[in-house]
């Protein structure tokens, strides 16, 4: 098995005005998703980012305050998987519960194994 | 994701957001709705965040101290600075508003945004679209999908609702003992009115209208939990959603088509939801007051007793028509008993009645006043004058679902 990292990227959900009924489902659909993976022992952890995004840029390490509401594609958070290639880890990716959010995407990286 | 988190309850968001709408008010006032609103928002947003990895052991009181902390964290920030147009009220310091979000607290504030909703000053369209916002926690989408309305019409409403509310000073609290009759009254007609919106217009596909019964008995029972606000005739109103609700799943087959009461699987009926329902009308016994929800509820109670269509007793329900009729008379009065003649085999009586009503008066349910004419034909024989009915019928109904039924109709006779 090999380590992967799904990282989503999409809108914030702050910025999306959903209903207090449309949040529900959208966590309902995130549990679904998370416990699955957890029930075939392949979820190996994840976190959700918070919106303050700050850059340290160039040699000058110039520091940008950037909030995820003037951005179209920021990273929301990530979740640790293990899967046997990386199609499989696509296939796992293709499941993510926010795909229809704006600029819903999920990109999929597998962890370099130093011991191999 | 804990092994051991469990699927949160149902509407928990929706319900939480409307108590923490409402005891946000308490702290910031009704002129400051947007905010609170936006505030409460956010802590739906963290908690999104936050469980993605699993659910708290006790997500409401998660939900509650989020809120909490946001309110003490904005009532900080009003009060240090003094050119904010926001006021807050000097009667809280932190100390109190901690308090604030105790269970009975947050009911409290609850009542005093129901009693709020309903004020008479308050246009009586408005008032509904408000109290789905800000009690039930529905969105301007979600009230517009529910309601059938415009999504432009919805926001026109609440906002006018507000002005009203921001002009006319209302009170975020529960009127006193002289005033109180005739607000829990109108406390009642809205309540009603929410239920009737989702148990009438049956846009079949759309679980939003049968949230509208839902927290129309939700909010109804609220409301009875308090025994200086119990009534004969609050009782009466629950009886009546009680048994209406028992058999609000049958009117719908598996493919989304409108089942009429004559062909509703009976064994179907919420049973536990008719016993609640006649508990219910036992202590409305204990008020001497009679209100026209005694009256209807009265008619309910003999529709789900009744084991089947044919043995409904089609001669008590005529004289409970009767009474309604005469202390509350109206074009749907009358054709409610026109409907009874017909069950009755008294086509005449029927037909007599119907001449009396104008359809224009029975606005967008005139189409029940056709379809009954298409019945009263069907009765005599007359498959011509049925299918002109149906026609006319058709031409008058807007919901989908009483459309689909009486085309179905109207394609049975065509065939024969």
């Amino acid at each position: 098995m090999k380590n992967f990292i799904l990282i989503f990227m999409g809108a914030n959900y702050s910025d999306l005005g959903f209903s207090p009924k449309e949040m529900q489902e959208r966590l309902g659909n995130w549990g679904d998703w998370t416990k699955r993976l957890s029930e075939k022992g392949i979820y190996k952890g994840g976190d959700g980012l918070t919106e303050a995004i700050r850059r340290v840029e160039g040699a000058d390490k110039v520091v940008i305050d950037r909030t995820s509401a003037e951005l179209k594609e920021v990273i929301g958070g990530y979740i640790l998987i293990t899967a046997k290639d990386f199609d499989e880890a696509t296939e796992i990716a293709k499941d993510y519960p926010d795909f229809d959010l704006p600029g819903g995407a999920v990109e999929v990286r597998e962890i370099m194994d130093y011991s191999a | 994701m804990k092994e051991d988190s469990q699927p949160l309850v149902d509407h928990l968001f929706r319900h939480h957001y409307g108590k923490m709408v409402s005891t946000l008010t308490r702290i910031f006032g009704l002129n400051n709705l947007g905010l609170i609103e936006d505030a409460v928002q956010d802590t739906f947003v963290k908690a999104l965040m936050h469980w993605q990895n699993g659910i708290p052991p006790n997500p409401e009181g998660w939900l509650t101290a989020a809120a909490k902390n946001r309110a003490i964290d904005l009532f900080r920030k009003i009060k240090s600075d003094h050119s904010r147009a926001e006021k807050v009220s000097l009667e809280y310091s932190e100390n109190t508003i901690e308090q604030l979000f105790l269970d009975y607290q947050i009911e409290d504030s609850q009542l005093r945004m129901i009693f709020t909703a309903c004020h008479p000053v308050l246009n009586p369209k408005d008032q509904i679209a408000f109290a789905l916002k800000t009690i039930a926690g529905f969105s301007d989408k979600e009230i517009a999908v529910a309601l059938l309305l415009k999504l432009e019409t919805v926001k026109k409403r609440l906002s006018r609702a507000r002005k009203t509310i921001k002009e006319q000073g209302i009170a975020f609290a529960i009127p006193n003992k002289e005033e109180m009759i005739p607000r829990l009254d109108q406390v009642h007609n809205v309540l009603y009115l929410i239920f009737n919106e989702g148990f009438h217009s049956t846009q079949s596909a759309l679980v939003l209208r049968k949230e509208l019964c839902g927290e129309a008995m939700r909010l109804c029972s609220l409301i009875l939990k308090k025994q200086y606000l119990r009534t004969g005739k609050g009782y009466a109103l629950f009886g009546l959603f009680c048994f209406h609700a028992a058999r609000l799943d049958t009117k719908l087959s598996s493919d989304q088509s409108l089942i009429d009461l004559k062909n509703q699987d009976r064994t179907q009926w919420d049973k536990s939801l008719i016993d609640l329902g006649n508990e219910a009308m036992h202590k409305a016994m204990d008020f001497e007051e009679l209100s026209i929800f005694h009256l209807e509820a009265a008619i309910a109670t003999e529709h789900v007793k009744a084991s089947s269509f044919e043995t409904t007793n089609w001669e008590k329900i005529k004289n409970i028509h009767e009474i309604i009729h005469q202390y509350f008379p109206s074009d749907f009065s009358i054709l409610n008993q026109a409907i009874v003649f017909l069950q009755l085999d008294q086509p005449k009586d029927c037909l007599a009645l119907l001449k009396q009503i104008k359809p224009e008066n029975l606005e967008k349910r005139a189409y029940l006043f056709y379809g009954l004419y298409a019945e009263y034909y069907l009765y005599i024989g007359d498959e011509k004058q049925a299918i002109a009915s149906l026609n006319l019928a058709l031409s008058n109904v807007s919901n989908e679902a009483e459309k689909a039924y009486l085309e179905k109709k109207r394609a049975n006779l065509l065939n024969q």
